[in-house]
This record gives structure tokens, C-alpha cells and sequence, in this order.
């Protein structure tokens, strides 16, 4: 319980960083996608149906700047948090080689689950590259995530 | 630290919440584009909106920040060219007049601030800081220095969202700049973003457009004005039922690499052609102000 409120404040960082780095910055794809990782580490602290409604929330904020498939991030995000807070009956640990497996398989999922629910019709780049880019772009979260997990860590003291 | 394990009704509970939350989210996702408008306005103007003027206070002090000495060699530059072209000048602002074409051209458009909103599946989406109090509406033709970038879809008081030619939606009515074929332009996806082209279809099967002719606007429609640069015909894509021919255009604004762009205001009358920003007259078409524009060349030959 007391990890809660900080906890909470570095979430809100992290999304504030990402629309920051992203829209404010204009860095586009150079940045990591801190919106992602913010769920799914959200996922791990929070019931499975709160962490549900956290990625309806994320993914709207991502799709309200997204003229072409409103509402299908906000699908995937809902999922995305469900199988995060669930992957906790699973997955115990909270360790940092697991942490960044967890967060590069979550953000992989992700990219590819939102190119599906789009049907291409957000890209129309065929699946193949999709899956490329999207690891890497995995690999990158993850390591930003850790990171960002362990500065917190340090801060808070936990 | 987290409770990592529930009892099986707190489970049940929870995954009956992540129903009702994933329920919202299909609604959301397949409710029709009127609907989904206004929400995605309501994110954009509350939360996002920091986040969105902090792009615009940054962007203007990018603009303020080019190098003096750069600007000021540019200056000297132009001042040269200017000094040596002061006869043509002359001339040309006085057939301009004549023409008329110099109110069609000015207060047709505003420029603006181009910025990518880098979000996974908003690769053709661009956020602009200009909006409605700049007199820009949605449907307003994007241009850059090429030709035509995009159009708006959505504005706001002082920004407005809008897409790029490579956005699957994109069409546009266009015609060779000769006026002898008309067609519409699509997207044509390639591999990778890179490789992304243009295609003019159903243009007529009798017509045959070599490799090299300019496209642009026709004007037909009333979205973009006439006579905007698309793209330069690199060849024939498919013979489309044999009646109709598709062609393959190099477009001349690459999305990536716009950052300034003009975007058109909404009913200027200058705003229906805009070819004089490109040419020094209109391309010679049956368009509707064709006529006066061929009298007057007819005269200024009669008076050599």
C-alpha cells in the first residue's frame, strides 16, 4: 500500500514523458514507446480489471491524435492490461531479466495485435516488416522501461 | 510490492470488469467516424493540449533560431538576383496585374508548422499550428514547395490535424497539366514507407501519357484548388478492364521531409487555382478562367 502513490506519480511520468518526447518534441519513432511500458507495468501492480480500464484510458489518449482507426488502440491496450495483470499468476518475480523479457514480449504483442485490429488499413505495410520494426522498436522500450524502472526503484527505495 | 495472488471470485470479478472495459473499447472502436470526432477533439484540447502547444512554442523558436549569417548571405544572394531581374520583375507584376492573377494567388493560403504526431498507426497523420482562426477549415489542401502534401481533417482554434498523400483514404481529382487526361490520384503502398508512390487512376484508355508529364489538380470537386504539382508519371501501372489506364507517379512532396508547408484558406476566391504559385501562368486548360488568361497571351503576341 504505501508503494502506491509514488508508484502512481512515475506511471503518470512516464505518460507524460512519452506525449512529451513524442508530440512535444516531434521525435516521432525515435522515441521509446513509454506509453506502453507504463501499462505494462501498471499491469504487474494493479487487479486485472483496473489495469484493463488503465489501457482503455492510455490507448484513447494515443488514439485521440490517430485520424485513422480511432478506438483500435484503445482495444488492444484493454487487452494488453488484462494479460499483464494476469501474466501475474504465471510469471512471479519481478527481477530485471524478467522484467525486460516481459516488457519487450508486451510491447510486441502490442504492435502487432494493433496492426491486425487496424487490418493495414492504418499502414498498409505488409505483416512481415511490421514484425521486424516491431521488435526492435520492442527491444527499445524494454530497455528504456528498465531503466526508467530502476531509477524509480533507486528513488522510492524499494 | 503487489498482491500477486486473488481468490477465484476476486478473479472472476476482476475479469468481468476487464469485459465491461473491453465492451467500451469495441463501442469506441466501431462507432462511426461523426461520433468518434468529437471525442477525439475533447483528448486532444484537455489532455493532450500541453503537449500540443508545447510543439508550437517549439517549433516557432526553431524558426527564430536560423542562423543569422546564413539568412544574412541569403539575403545578399536575393539581392543580386533581384538586381538583375528587376526588368523581368517589372514586367511580370504588370502582366500580373493585368491578369488579375496576383488576388487568385496571395490570400489563397497561410503558412504553417508541420509536425508528425509519432504514434503507431499515425504514420500519415501531421499536426499544423495554424486553425480556424487562421482561416483554415477541414478539407483545406497541405502543400510544400513541390506540390500538394495532404489535406486537413480536423481543426481547431489555433491547430488542425491533417493527412499526407500516403494515408489510405487520400484521393484526389487531378489531370496531366496539359488538360489532356483526368483521373484520380490514390496512394500506391510500396514494401517499405520509402517506397511509397502514387497512382493516377482511371484515366482515359485513348489517352497516352509518356513518362515525365506533370500531374496536377484538376480542381474538380471543390476539395483542392486547380493546378497544384502532384507528382511526374514514371509509367503505365495496369490496363483496368480495357477501358480505363492507371499510371505510376513519383510524388514531388515526400511527407518525411516537410516541416513549413502553405495549407489553403477556407472560401478565399484565390483559393480555386493555384497554379500561379507554381507557374507564371495557369496551365493551359479548358478550366473556366482559361479564357481570359489565352486572351490576354493572345494580346501581349499581337502587341510584340
Amino acid at each position: 500500500m504505501e508503494g502506491r502513490w509514488p508508484f502512481a506519480l512515475f506511471v503518470l511520468l512516464l505518460i507524460a514523458l512519452h506525449f512529451l518526447l513524442r508530440i512535444g518534441l516531434g521525435l516521432e519513432g525515435t522515441a521509446p514507446d513509454l506509453l506502453t511500458v507504463a501499462l505494462l507495468l501498471t499491469a504487474r501492480r494493479v487487479p486485472a480489471g483496473w489495469a484493463a480500464g488503465v489501457g482503455l484510458l492510455m490507448g484513447l489518449l494515443r488514439d485521440s491524435v490517430n485520424l485513422t482507426s480511432f478506438g483500435a488502440d484503445a482495444v488492444v491496450m484493454t487487452v494488453l492490461g488484462f494479460l499483464g495483470a494476469r501474466s501475474r499468476d504465471y510469471f512471479v518475480g519481478e527481477s530485471v531479466l524478467f522484467l525486460l523479457v516481459y516488457l519487450l514480449l508486451g510491447k510486441w504483442l502490442h504492435d502487432i495485435a494493433f496492426h491486425l485490429i487496424s487490418g493495414g488499413m492504418a499502414t498498409g505495410e505488409p505483416f512481415s516488416s511490421v514484425a521486424l520494426g516491431s521488435a526492435i522498436a520492442a527491444v527499445y522500450a524494454a530497455v528504456a522501461g528498465v531503466v526508467a524502472l530502476s531509477i524509480y526503484r533507486a528513488l522510492a527505495r524499494e | 510490492m503487489p498482491s500477486y495472488f486473488e481468490s477465484r471470485r476476486g478473479r472472476r470479478r476482476e475479469t468481468v470488469i476487464a469485459a465491461l472495459f473491453l465492451v467500451v473499447a469495441l463501442v469506441l472502436f466501431l462507432m462511426p467516424e461523426q461520433y468518434q470526432q468529437p471525442i477525439r477533439r475533447a483528448i486532444r484540447t484537455t489532455v493532450l493540449s500541453p503537449f500540443i502547444g508545447f510543439q508550437s512554442a517549439l517549433a516557432q523558436q526553431d524558426t527564430r533560431m536560423v542562423d543569422v549569417g546564413a539568412l544574412r548571405a541569403e539575403r545578399d544572394s536575393l539581392s543580386a538576383v533581384l538586381a538583375a531581374q528587376a526588368p523581368i520583375v517589372e514586367e511580370n507584376r504588370r502582366l500580373r496585374g493585368l491578369l488579375g492573377l496576383r488576388q487568385r494567388a496571395e490570400p489563397g493560403f497561410v503558412p504553417a508548422q508541420l509536425v508528425r504526431v509519432g504514434v503507431t498507426g499515425g504514420e500519415s497523420t501531421f499536426l499544423l499550428n495554424v486553425g480556424r482562426r487562421d482561416g483554415v477549415a477541414p478539407g483545406s489542401p497541405v502543400v510544400g514547395a513541390g506540390g500538394l502534401l495532404g489535406v486537413v481533417r480536423e481543426v481547431e482554434e489555433g491547430t488542425a490535424l491533417g493527412v499526407d498523400w500516403t494515408h489510405v483514404d487520400f484521393r484526389a481529382s487531378a489531370m496531366t497539366a496539359d488538360g489532356s487526361a483526368y483521373g484520380i490520384i490514390e496512394p500506391r503502398p510500396g514494401r517499405f514507407r520509402e517506397e511509397d508512390l502514387l497512382t493516377l487512376t482511371g484515366a482515359p484508355f485513348h489517352s497516352d501519357i509518356p513518362p515525365g508529364s506533370r500531374i496536377v489538380t484538376s480542381g474538380r470537386g471543390g476539395v483542392y484548388p486547380r493546378g497544384i504539382p502532384i507528382g511526374v508519371v514514371l509509367g503505365i501501372d495496369e490496363a483496368d478492364t480495357g477501358w480505363r489506364k492507371n499510371y505510376v507517379l513519383r510524388p514531388l512532396v515526400r511527407p518525411e521531409s516537410v516541416s513549413h508547408v502553405l495549407v489553403g484558406r477556407a472560401g478565399e476566391e484565390g483559393a480555386s487555382d493555384a497554379s500561379t504559385l507554381w507557374y507564371g501562368s495557369a496551365p493551359p486548360d479548358t478550366g473556366p478562367d482559361a479564357g481570359p488568361v489565352r486572351e490576354a497571351a493572345e494580346q501581349q503576341g499581337g502587341d510584340r
